[in-house]
């Protein structure tokens, strides 16, 4: 009998060769898709979820009211951890973990940087970052002991034993490999790929015990069958006891196996996180899969005429309707098998580019068993779903009915297959007018003045001997005629790095508590950048030595004073009476969708983290580079020479948002091609319906062209539904999103009449095809069929 | 007695009036008989050919076939009866398209869950008795309409019922293949006891019979 039936769905897919294609490859596109959300929430849902001890581990947060919010962080004081464990008898481990940073490893003649970071002994006892090499007890013990990642170690030492080997670090102090770590897995939010004891940063001077510097995350490990909610109270008032200068500040810790898809915080309440994203698109995949697989009922369905005299025959010479119910639902899992088939092709496939496009390390691991049991179960549920529908409704048939003729569908004016027209193309509308109106924001911020010249422009970060012969590389980078202009300053030109409201000028209400940047130069700023000066001149250490204790500030701070005249107006902060000496038009250092704040360009007063370098115009950039290396090589000679292009740091700026309109963009063209191949299946449908109708028409006198408008219209008709649904809910959808930016396109009405006549164009060319050939049949043939 | 049909009415309610199709039906059909319906169009003779065979509803009467009271078995009861009993062959052969000649044949032996080998050993008899054997694995598109409906017979007769039922059996064929099939069914009620009720426009495929019931207006008449 499962053969027969094989036989016979495998004979209808042969025989309705266009139909059969139609429905696998909408399926396995809505298949095909949806595999891939699943892989990438597969992947983020098991980020750090690897970690044996993860449901003990809690990492310390802070949360103190700010204005009447409470405002939830989670960095703290170095001495938080220590305290912890010294406190409380429940912890079993307390590790500091000091963010990221980057040294210089150098072993005979090999320089290699390197980020890693600096921790407690306890880390590798919480983390589940195994040793291959090294005894986990004592790895870290040692001040001047380091361990290393396998491939960290093969780059620095080759295939000869690591272990015990002495690196220089920083061409300052020496240490010890004492352990070689398994590679870090893709899965982690962890960067490391060399660990330090915490010992070394205090033999160095950098540990404080002020609880006022909140600068690093502590990481707690509780013990065995500890009652988080009773150690939460008890820990909460702990910076009463120690923390003079905010005592009210609450201590509490937040389970750390959520970090990674939620710790979002607002107002004191966990919010969310990653995890919204990851719900959006699996709705969006959600919306795919059904949107396929109601294409699927549909043409199913709307074949049922020609299927109902199979029923008929079927039902008279002894089918039951269980065993005709279980044929057509074999026959659409069979059709779901051969999609699934197909859907599997298109991900190894898509699932390169894919990963790039949301840039996560995916993959597709097919020797998982997990892996084929989902597979199965989506077929099946894929097959079950689709099908059932059809396999109801066609094994309802009476035989008498449909094997003498009289059978013919009832004409409702709202079938479900209308509504699902509509739908679809509402659904695609949506898509079209988010997919139109993310490319104008995009282009207006790309288009948005930066306020300084990009081009020609490198940064490199003060490493070694930089700071001190500065002076020198300036001197020769400028007579040899390689750059036009060197600035030292303390960020990028691409960030700032330090802010405050603590800056206090004549006038300032005591309520204001504006956020204004920093940035801190040495000289020459407008000339190397490139920046707009609108009053005053630039820095110019040379001709006014004082300039060291000038300031140079931005429209919108002149704004926020409120002053005609702001040259030789004065801003005090840090103790220091800042006089004004220019002021340039505002430019972009931070996002390029928001507005620019408030800046104060400080003269050469405080402390430097990057060079910026104007290179020659005339010169070739390639020559340039070289040329420049060289002087850095002469004068930090221990350090390889790195640079950042400026032009190339701030087209970055657009990744996130150039990601979310890629990929709109790809959901958008998956829709309209799954609701066209739908579109299509039903207007041949409509069309063989109808064919009888139409040879009459002929008959009396019909032209093509009429019977072809006649045939469109009804199709058009749901479109245009569509368009009044779907306007008003992309308008209120892309309204919110565009709330995100402060620099923002307005939407104007021709978006949607843009995405309205593409859907209604897209529409036409579908059906009209179907149309058309229906038109131009012979009357003769089709009435004989009758 | 194979099956008795008493006061048999069927009606359709359309625009307020009621519109009878049989009307006061009553039969009685003896086995091995090979009975004619006639009629001119719209007369009810495919409707009674469906009461008979089950595969319509009538609304008032009763309907009896081999002693079990049709009228008051459950659906699933009386598929199960026509399943055993009736076999039905249709003017436009109703043969299973994608389906060759041998697995159009085995279908109701599946239905009927016969096994395997036993399906092979009727199908071939079957094809044999029919000497279609050459034809087995064509597709019904390619056979002419004589030879289509003379497997729609093999496949009405392979699980051996009692009573056949043809609805215009020869309607789409020439006069030469109607006279083959006529002849086909002659042959099975007289060698084998096959019951035939068959609905028939042609006086001449009637005269097979051995008795005609005329039909006018969903009533029988004598002519």
């Amino acid at each position: 009998m499962l053969k027969n039936y094989l036989k016979i769905a495998w004979r209808n897919l042969l025989r309705n060769k266009s139909f059969s294609v139609l429905n696998i490859v909408g399926l396995s596109i809505g298949l095909a898709v949806t595999a891939l959300i699943l892989i990438w929430i597969n992947f983020e849902v098991g980020v750090d979820q690897f970690h044996e001890k993860k449901d003990r581990i809690y990492e310390v947060y802070n949360e103190y009211p700010i204005d009447g919010e409470i405002w939830t962080w989670n960095s703290t004081p170095k001495i938080m951890g220590p305290t912890i464990k010294k406190d409380y008898p429940e912890v079993e481990g307390v590790s500091r973990y000091n963010y990221d940073d980057t040294f210089l490893f150098s072993v005979d003649e090999k320089r290699i940087k390197s980020t890693g970071t600096i921790v407690d002994p306890d880390f590798l006892n919480m983390f589940s970052f195994p040793l291959i090499e090294g005894n986990i007890k004592t790895v870290l013990e040692d001040v001047n002991s380091v361990v290393i990642t396998e491939t960290f170690a093969k780059k620095l030492f080759g295939d000869q034993p690591a272990v015990g080997k002495v690196v220089k670090i920083d061409n300052t102090d020496s240490f010890k490999v004492t352990g070689i770590l398994k590679d870090l897995p893709n899965n982690t939010g962890f960067n490391f790929e060399f660990l330090m004891p915490w010992a070394y940063l205090k033999q160095k001077g950098w540990n404080d015990e002020n609880w006022g510097n909140n600068s690093i995350a502590t990481y707690v490990l509780l013990k065995g069958g500890t009652d988080y909610k009773a150690f939460s109270e008890k820990i909460k008032a702990l910076r009463k006891t120690y923390d003079k200068d905010s005592p009210d500040m609450v201590t509490f810790l937040y389970p750390w196996s959520r970090y990674w898809l939620y710790s979002e915080f607002e107002n004191g309440k966990e919010i969310g996180g990653r995890i919204d994203l990851i719900r959006l698109f699996g709705i969006i995949a959600a919306i795919i899969l059904i949107i396929a697989c109601i294409n699927f009922m549909n043409l199913s369905t709307a074949r049922s005429e020609k299927r109902a005299k199979e029923v008929g025959i079927r039902k008279v010479i002894g089918a039951e309707k269980g065993s005709l119910v279980g044929q057509f639902l074999g026959e659409s899992i069979l059709i779901s098998f051969i999609a699934a088939v197909l859907a599997l092709l298109i991900v190894l496939v898509a699932l390169p580019p894919f990963k790039t496009l949301v840039g996560k390390p995916l993959s597709l691991d097919v020797m998982n068993f997990w892996f084929w049991l989902t597979a199965c179960g989506v077929i099946l549920f894929t097959g079950m779903l689709a099908g059932s529908y059809p396999a109801l409704y066609l094994s309802g048939f009476k035989p008498s009915a449909v094997l003498k003729g009289t059978f013919k569908k009832m004409k409702s004016p709202v079938t479900p297959r209308k509504v699902l027209v509509i739908l679809q193309f509402s659904a695609a509308i949506i898509l079209i007018t988010a997919s139109i109106i993310v490319t104008q924001q995009m282009k207006k911020v790309q288009d948005r003045q930066s306020g300084y010249s990009k081009n020609n422009l490198i940064y490199t970060m003060m490493e070694g001997d930089m700071e001190k012969n500065y002076t020198l590389i300036k001197e020769e980078l400028l007579t040899t005629g390689i750059a036009e202009s060197v600035t030292k300053t303390n960020s990028p030109i691409t960030a700032t790095w330090s802010n405050t409201w603590g800056f206090e000028w004549k006038g300032k209400s005591e309520d204001n508590m504006t956020l204004v940047h920093r940035f801190i130069v040495d000289d020459a700023i407008t000339k190397t950048m490139g920046l707009e000066l609108i009053a005053g001149r630039d820095f110019d250490l040379k001709a006014y030595p004082t300039d060291s204790t000038a300031a140079i500030v931005n429209e919108s701070m002149v704004a926020l004073m409120n002053i005609k005249e702001p040259i030789g107006q004065t801003i005090k902060d840090n103790g220091i009476e800042w006089r004004i000496v220019g002021v340039v038009k505002d430019f972009i250092m931070n996002s390029p969708f928001q507005k620019v704040e408030p800046m104060v360009i400080e003269g050469a007063q405080a402390w430097f983290n990057v060079i910026h370098i104007k290179f020659n115009k005339e010169a070739a950039t390639a020559k340039s580079l070289a040329m420049t290396e060289a002087v850095f090589r002469k004068y930090n000679a221990e350090y390889p020479f790195n640079y950042e292009f400026v032009d190339q740091v701030y087209a970055k700026k657009f990744d996130s948002e150039k990601r979310t309109g890629k990929l709109v963009s790809l959901f958008t063209l998956l829709t309209i091609f799954i609701s066209c191949l739908g579109l299509f299946g039903l207007a041949s449908y409509m069309a063989e319906n109808r064919i009888k109708e139409i040879g009459i028409r002929k008959v009396l006198g019909a032209s093509v062209q009429s019977i072809t408008k006649l045939l469109s219209k009804d199709f058009l008709k749901l479109v245009m539904i569509a368009i009044v649904l779907a306007v008003p809910i992309s308008w209120y959808l892309m309204s919110k999103w565009l709330e995100e930016f402060a620099y923002r396109i307005n939407i104007s009405w021709w978006t949607f009449a843009l995405a309205g006549i593409f859907a209604l164009m897209i529409a036409l060319l579908t059906v009209s095809y179907q149309a058309i050939k229906a038109a131009i049949a012979n009357p003769v043939k089709s009435l004989r069929t009758e | 007695m194979l099956l008795q049909l008493n006061n048999i009415f069927k009606w359709v309610n359309s625009g307020g009036q009621r519109i009878f199709l049989l009307k006061d039906i009553n039969l009685q059909v003896e086995e091995g008989e090979f009975i004619s319906i006639m009629g001119p169009s719209g007369s009810g003779k495919s409707t009674l050919l469906n009461v008979i065979g089950m595969l319509d509803t009538f609304d008032e009467g009763t309907y009896d076939f081999l002693h079990e009271s049709v009228h008051s078995l459950k659906e699933k009861h009386r598929a199960n009866l026509y399943k055993e009993y009736i076999g039905f062959v249709f003017q436009s052969y109703h043969l299973l398209d994608d389906l060759t000649v041998k697995e159009n044949l085995e279908m109701p032996l599946l239905y009927k869950k016969f096994k395997g080998s036993e399906r092979k050993a009727i199908v071939a008899d079957m094809l044999d008795r029919f000497n279609i054997v050459g034809k087995k694995d064509l597709f019904p598109t390619q056979l002419s309409g004589g030879q289509q409906q003379l497997v729609g017979v093999a496949r009405a007769l392979i699980a051996n019922p009692k009573l056949i039922l043809a609805d215009e059996p020869t309607g789409n064929l020439n006069s030469q293949q109607s006279e083959e099939i006529m002849e086909l069914f002659k042959k099975l009620n007289e060698e084998d006891g096959v019951t035939i009720i068959q609905v028939t426009h042609s006086e001449q495929n009637a005269a097979y019979g051995s008795r005609i019931i005329n039909l006018l207006d969903g009533r029988k008449v004598e002519i």
